[in-house]
């Protein structure tokens, strides 16, 4: 007959793992192996815990494929950032100590700059998933490398899928009233928007008014108002999930029809809430962002293994997150896979090397610049058809055609 | 001080002192994050433990102090050294101005706190849209070699800020002590007992209850301006958060109001159950995202409930270093 462990048992069993836990960290020798062990750094928890959850799907996923397509073996090591930067620095400090061979994170500029420093001091070579402070890779670091658009890139690729919507539809709309959240990320995309917009003589329209709001707000009805009677061709709107929501609603009961609704490079209006939160009221909303190619072959491959890992979710409503920490890693993996080490520099050396041209992003190959910077990351313009987000540009990689203008929501 | 503490103060220094000849990198970064959160909470300590003003908005000082510093750096070039003395008094200026509104217009407990969260939450807004700090997309300062140390513009190898943060917390906690045996240390307490009888005494409550907002004002601010060098980025909406004003104020509320080792105390407990949890979990291969919160938000609950004071008063007793009265 076999018995359960009794209370002293229990208690030395936890006074030695906590002896161990304690004394690890100062353990600093360890043995190389043939498999990379990758850190990934991500807020799993905290403010931005939507997103870091998001982001770790796509990590959970590289293992088995990375080892179907690379014949590479990789070993996650995960650690929550906690959507601090402090912890993400001591979280850093901690997988280096454990053995991370490359670290891969953090979905923020804050807590990317902390983990860039670490790295660089440890000499341990760190693949950006998602930070967009041009900043970062512009600092001289030496094992930064990123794979994802600067915050200017994404506005300007944002305002650039602009021009080609409207000669893909043939329209030329000549105003626009320009709505955004007022939080940090509503002021940065304006001030973006702000600096970009008047160099772009490409694009038909000009923005007549700017009309700000809280993203907490429960009410739109002023401001809302107050942008139709711009009587502008359409909205650009800088939102998020919740606020766009009441937006539109707020359009609805208005009766306010403009030509439509684009994002220029933010997510909200694409997430799997707003669709079941509008239903039909949530067709035809257009964003431009970094998306997946929805042909690709890499595409397809990794939609089945989310499907298969993820039953009850989409890898529509995780696209940017799932397809850049998943291509992080894959960088990470074909890096090791040619320097046939796990030597940081021969590693770092090897990512700066990096050329892949099967991805799943939309993009040109990823291939660093001197800087670590990935150039040449596309964004796509994604219209919601069907209670969907569908990429209908660049036509190379569209789902659908673009519709522009949009019809009456009650035609809908 | 009786023979006892002086023992167990000086082994603390002396394992303090050596710590980086044995302690890995990670384990320097946990270290320095507890000198930073014990300095600063020893910053709030004067103002809320000595002298009763409760502030919820104490990321004003450090924002303020790390983008000073660190905008001239980015800017001008100018060192630390340089920022450091306008940081200091930018925040002394607005610490005053704070209180000055509060005690001129007899505002005060929760409305004081209030106020002290406003200022931290305007201060965030009004530095989203500075451009030359950055904005909300943030100031990132250059980051030159690491492994020399150049005191100069404060560049240098984890030890370097460990040992920096160390001088500070001791200099924080040497100040502190006198503070508490001077004049203005036994004002300030008797006006945290009872303002109006500490005025019926005929003390100017008004004067020292500023001089504690300004020195705590002008303490933070220095550790602002360290934080803006160790992370070479800021950000309004991370500095400027509530939630930094929390972590500050934590420490020296778990660790014990008012008195002098419960900030170093707290930022210890707090930072090392922080990071043990998440060891402890990871050893166990738990790996829930948001457990640690829950268990870390329950074991506070409980120093709460049953250590009402913090935990320095009743651990100082059990020592026997508790001062006789």
């Amino acid at each position: 007959m076999t018995r359960g462990m009794n209370r002293r048992q229990f208690n030395k069993a936890l006074a030695a793992t906590a002896a161990t836990t304690a004394l690890q960290p100062f353990g600093i020798v360890r043995a190389q192996s043939s498999k990379l062990k990758v850190g990934v750094l991500l807020p799993r928890s905290g403010v931005q815990s939507f997103f870091g959850q998001s982001c770790q799907k796509g990590a959970d996923l590289a293992p088995g494929l990375l080892k179907e397509m690379l014949g590479v073996d990789i070993e996650l090591m995960n650690a929550d950032t906690e959507t601090s930067v402090d912890t993400a620095r001591t979280r850093a400090e901690r997988l280096i100590q454990e053995g991370a061979n490359v670290l891969v994170g953090p979905f923020d500029s804050g807590a990317a700059g902390a983990i860039a420093q670490v790295c660089e001091q440890r000499g341990v070579p760190f693949v950006i998933n998602i930070a967009a402070a041009p900043q970062i890779t512009e600092q001289g670091y030496k094992f930064t490398f990123r794979n994802f658009p600067t915050s200017v890139d994404l506005v300007r690729n944002g305002l650039g899928l602009m021009r080609d919507l409207f000669q893909a539809t043939r329209t030329a709309p000549r105003s626009a009233v320009f709505m955004h959240v007022n939080d940090t990320f509503g002021q940065a995309n304006a001030k973006a928007i702000g600096a970009i917009f008047p160099t772009l003589n490409y694009l038909p329209f000009k923005i007549v008014d700017t009309i700000s709001y809280d993203p907490a707000a429960k009410d739109l009805t002023v401001e809302v108002s107050k942008a139709k009677a711009t009587n502008a061709d359409f909205l650009l709107l800088v939102c998020r999930v919740n606020d766009g929501i009441i937006l539109r609603r707020e359009m609805v009961k208005q009766r306010w029809n403009p030509m439509g609704i684009i994002a220029p490079g933010n997510p909200g209006m694409y997430e799997d809430q707003f669709y079941k939160a509008l239903g039909r009221l949530s067709e035809y909303c257009i964003s431009n962002v970094p998306w997946y190619d929805p042909k690709s072959d890499l595409a397809n491959t990794i939609e089945k293994a989310f499907d298969r890992q993820n039953p009850k979710d989409k890898l529509m409503f995780h696209a940017l997150n799932v397809g850049y920490t998943f291509e992080a890693l894959m960088i990470a993996a074909d890096a090791f896979k040619r320097a046939k080490t796990t030597a940081p520099r021969e590693l770092a050396e090897a990512i700066r090397q990096t050329e892949i041209r099967n991805r799943m992003m939309l993009g040109g190959p990823i291939k660093f610049n001197a800087k670590g910077q990935v150039d040449g990351n596309l964004s796509a313009c994604i219209q919601n058809l069907n209670l969907r987000p569908t990429v209908v540009l660049p036509a190379a990689a569209a789902e659908a055609k673009p519709v522009f203008p949009v019809p009456d929501y009650r035609k809908t | 001080m009786n023979r006892r503490a002086q023992t167990l103060l000086a082994l603390l220094a002396l394992a303090l002192l050596v710590l980086p000849a044995f302690a890995s990198n990670y384990v320097m970064s946990v270290a320095t994050l507890i000198l930073f959160f014990a300095f600063t909470g020893q910053a709030w300590n004067v103002m809320m433990g000595f002298a009763g003003q409760l502030s919820l908005g104490h990321s004003l000082y450090v924002g303020v102090g790390a983008y000073t510093a660190a905008g001239l750096f980015f800017h001008y070039g100018l060192g630390p050294w340089a920022g450091l003395w306008l940081a200091i008094l930018l925040c002394v200026l607005l610490g005053a101005a704070i209180g000055f509104l509060a005690f001129r217009f007899g505002i005060s407990g929760v409305y004081f706190a209030l106020l002290t969260i406003a200022f931290a939450e305007f201060t965030r807004i009004g530095f989203d849209h500075i451009d030359w700090l950055g904005g909300p997309g943030g100031l990132f300062i250059k980051v030159a070699q690491r492994d020399q140390i150049d005191l100069l513009n404060f560049r240098g190898p984890p030890a370097m800020y460990y040992y920096a943060m160390l001088a500070l917390a001791a200099g924080a906690l040497a100040l502190c002590a006198w503070l508490l045996r001077s004049r203005a240390g036994y004002y300030w307490q008797a006006i945290r007992e009872d303002e109006e009888a500490a005025q019926a005494l005929g003390i100017n409550t008004f004067r020292w209850k500023m001089l504690a907002v300004i020195l705590s004002a002008a303490m933070t601010a220095v550790s602002g301006v360290f934080f803006a060098f160790y992370y070479n980025n800021l950000f309004p909406e991370q500095i400027f958060h509530i939630s930094r004003s929390i972590e500050i104020i934590l420490g020296p509320i778990i660790g014990g109001i008012g008195t002098l080792f419960g900030p170093i105390l707290g930022a210890a407990v707090l930072t090392l159950l922080a990071d043990g949890i998440t060891e402890l979990m990871s050893a166990f291969g738990i790996e829930i995202p948001g457990v640690k919160q829950v268990f870390y938000g329950i074991v506070l609950l409980v120093v709460i409930m049953f250590l009402p004071n913090g935990i320095w008063p009743t651990l100082a007793r059990r020592l026997g270093i508790a001062r006789q009265r």
